[in-house]
């Protein structure tokens, strides 16, 4: 099989292309897909604490390039889901210990006997980036709605537009705050994606379960409450295809949340 | 209208129980986050760290009676030194006897041990770093590049290891994770002057970017 390569990158540092990662890569494995993700953040690795596999790496991604260990050695299964592996970054080298050949080679091997190869990659437009890019034939560029973040994935998609090997990138719009739109404190995703100029694949609230879960080391796809969790669980049905409506983030969230505001207000007067 | 307190009651339990896990989760975050940084800080995995763990008991339980369970071993910043916080309660002290017989035992069996490998240099006295060193793989005598050298071996250890023992480590870790935080506090020592590791710069600045860019 020839699987799909897809990097997640943002230009702009703190956006949630790790989280992003993490959780579509967990989303596709649930649906059954064999998934491989790849930290290219070397240095900076956190891709292993969001998955809570920072205990469980024996090789890294340097290892196998050094060739102290094969490949299928440096694959770290998931605790919960075999379908998904992680390829850790070294946390002690720099972005030189890697060049974009030896990336491209490792994600085409991965390809062969996986569905999906998603590479996660570091902030900046320097080496790292290259890298990450070099394997990949897709991209999903994340953004959140404010100036510095929209400018710099304005400059990614500039540079992802000049490597023949991408065929697409898409938009993914992270950290949408409803209420702020509301009152026209926050740019709007039309209003982001009408200075992008890149299909969307998902829109992302908000969410303090991403903070719980990111202390955990589980990502929130597998919270089948949050809305965060299922708006990631969307991105990874439209990765594969299928059409599926934005999450409409003014609706009141289900019966739970509605006792759950009642009950906070009671609180409040109480 | 007891009726409508016990409901009020009742509801107000289910989602304090909501809070309570979410203070659970902060816990659960700062252990993790601890013992993560304590890695990349050291160059020392969860394996290594086990293996250091149960040297330096057999090291001290030649002079005290440990509570061996409630070992806690941690590495702290303090300024521009990592120190490293050994604490394990004392169940109690030995009499001289049983300290001499520990000793001799150990000596005994350092030198059955320095028979095998007949080039190891036959100290008697045998200090903790040694005993580190010792175990790691023949490491020149020479100080000044001890520090590096035992970096390197780590890494190829590291390398010759097969997948499984990752689960085990991820047990030890986990273990480490649940310890109750102990008694008696006692600073053993700075390991070896640590600002000489050329590893060392280098971490404090991956440490300060970790600590700018709080999520990525």
């Amino acid at each position: 099989m020839t699987g799909r390569v897809i990097v997640i990158t943002s230009g702009k540092g703190g956006v949630g292309k790790t989280t992003t990662s993490a959780n579509i890569g967990t989303a596709l494995a649930k649906s059954g897909y064999k998934v491989v993700l790849i930290d290219t953040d070397l240095g900076l690795r956190n891709l292993d604490l969001l998955l809570g596999l920072e205990n469980r790496i024996v090789y890294t991604i340097v290892d196998v390039i050094e060739e102290r260990c094969k490949l299928r050695q440096a694959l770290v299964k998931d605790k919960k889901n075999p379908n998904l592996s992680l390829l850790a970054a070294a946390q002690t080298r720099d972005k030189t210990a890697v060049n974009a050949d030896q990336l491209k080679e490792i994600c085409d091997t991965l390809k062969e006997e996986n569905d999906f190869v998603l590479v996660d990659c570091p902030a900046g437009i320097e080496q790292g980036f290259q890298n990450a890019v070099a394997g990949a034939s897709e991209a999903i560029v994340v953004t959140t709605p404010e100036m510095s973040a929209i400018r710099d994935a304005d400059r990614i998609i500039g540079l992802l537009a000049t490597k023949e090997e991408i065929t697409s990138t898409k938009l993914l719009l992270n950290r949408v705050r409803p209420n702020l739109i509301k009152t026209n404190e926050m740019m709007s995703v039309d209003d982001v994606v009408g200075i992008l100029e890149i299909p969307l694949v998902g829109i992302i609230p908000e969410d303090t379960g991403i903070i719980t879960s990111t202390n955990k080391g589980e990502p929130i796809v597998n919270d089948e409450t949050a809305l965060a969790g299922k708006a990631y669980r969307n991105v990874a049905e439209r990765i594969l295809g299928e059409e599926v409506p934005f999450l409409n983030l003014d609706e009141p969230k289900g019966f739970m949340a509605k006792i759950k505001n009642a009950f906070a207000k009671l609180k409040a007067k109480v | 209208m007891s009726l409508f307190s016990n409901l009020y009651s009742a509801v107000a339990k289910f989602f304090r129980s909501q809070e309570e896990t979410e203070e659970a989760s902060k816990s659960v975050a700062t252990n993790r986050l601890k013992l993560v940084l304590m890695q990349d800080r050291t160059n020392l995995t969860p394996r290594i760290l086990e293996q250091m763990r149960s040297e330096l008991i057999d090291l001290l339980s030649r002079y005290v009676e440990l509570d061996k369970e409630l070992l806690d071993l941690n590495f702290e910043q303090e300024g521009d030194q990592v120190a490293l916080m050994l604490s394990i309660p004392v169940i109690r002290a030995k009499d001289e006897e049983e300290i001499e017989a520990a000793i001799k035992a150990h000596q005994e069996s350092l030198s059955i041990k320095s028979d095998d490998n007949s080039d190891e240099n036959d100290t008697s006295e045998v200090s903790e770093k040694d005993v580190v060193i010792s175990d790691s793989e023949e490491i020149e005598e020479n100080n000044d590049t001890n520090v590096i050298e035992e970096v390197d071996n780590q890494d190829i250890e590291e390398t010759t290891e097969e997948a499984e023992e990752a689960k085990k480590a991820d047990d030890i870790a986990k273990e480490l994770q649940s310890k109750p935080t102990v008694i008696k506090k006692k600073k053993v020592s700075a390991p070896e002057d640590i600002s000489n590791n050329p590893f060392r710069s280098e971490n404090i600045e991956a440490q300060e970017k970790l600590e700018s860019t709080s999520e990525t």
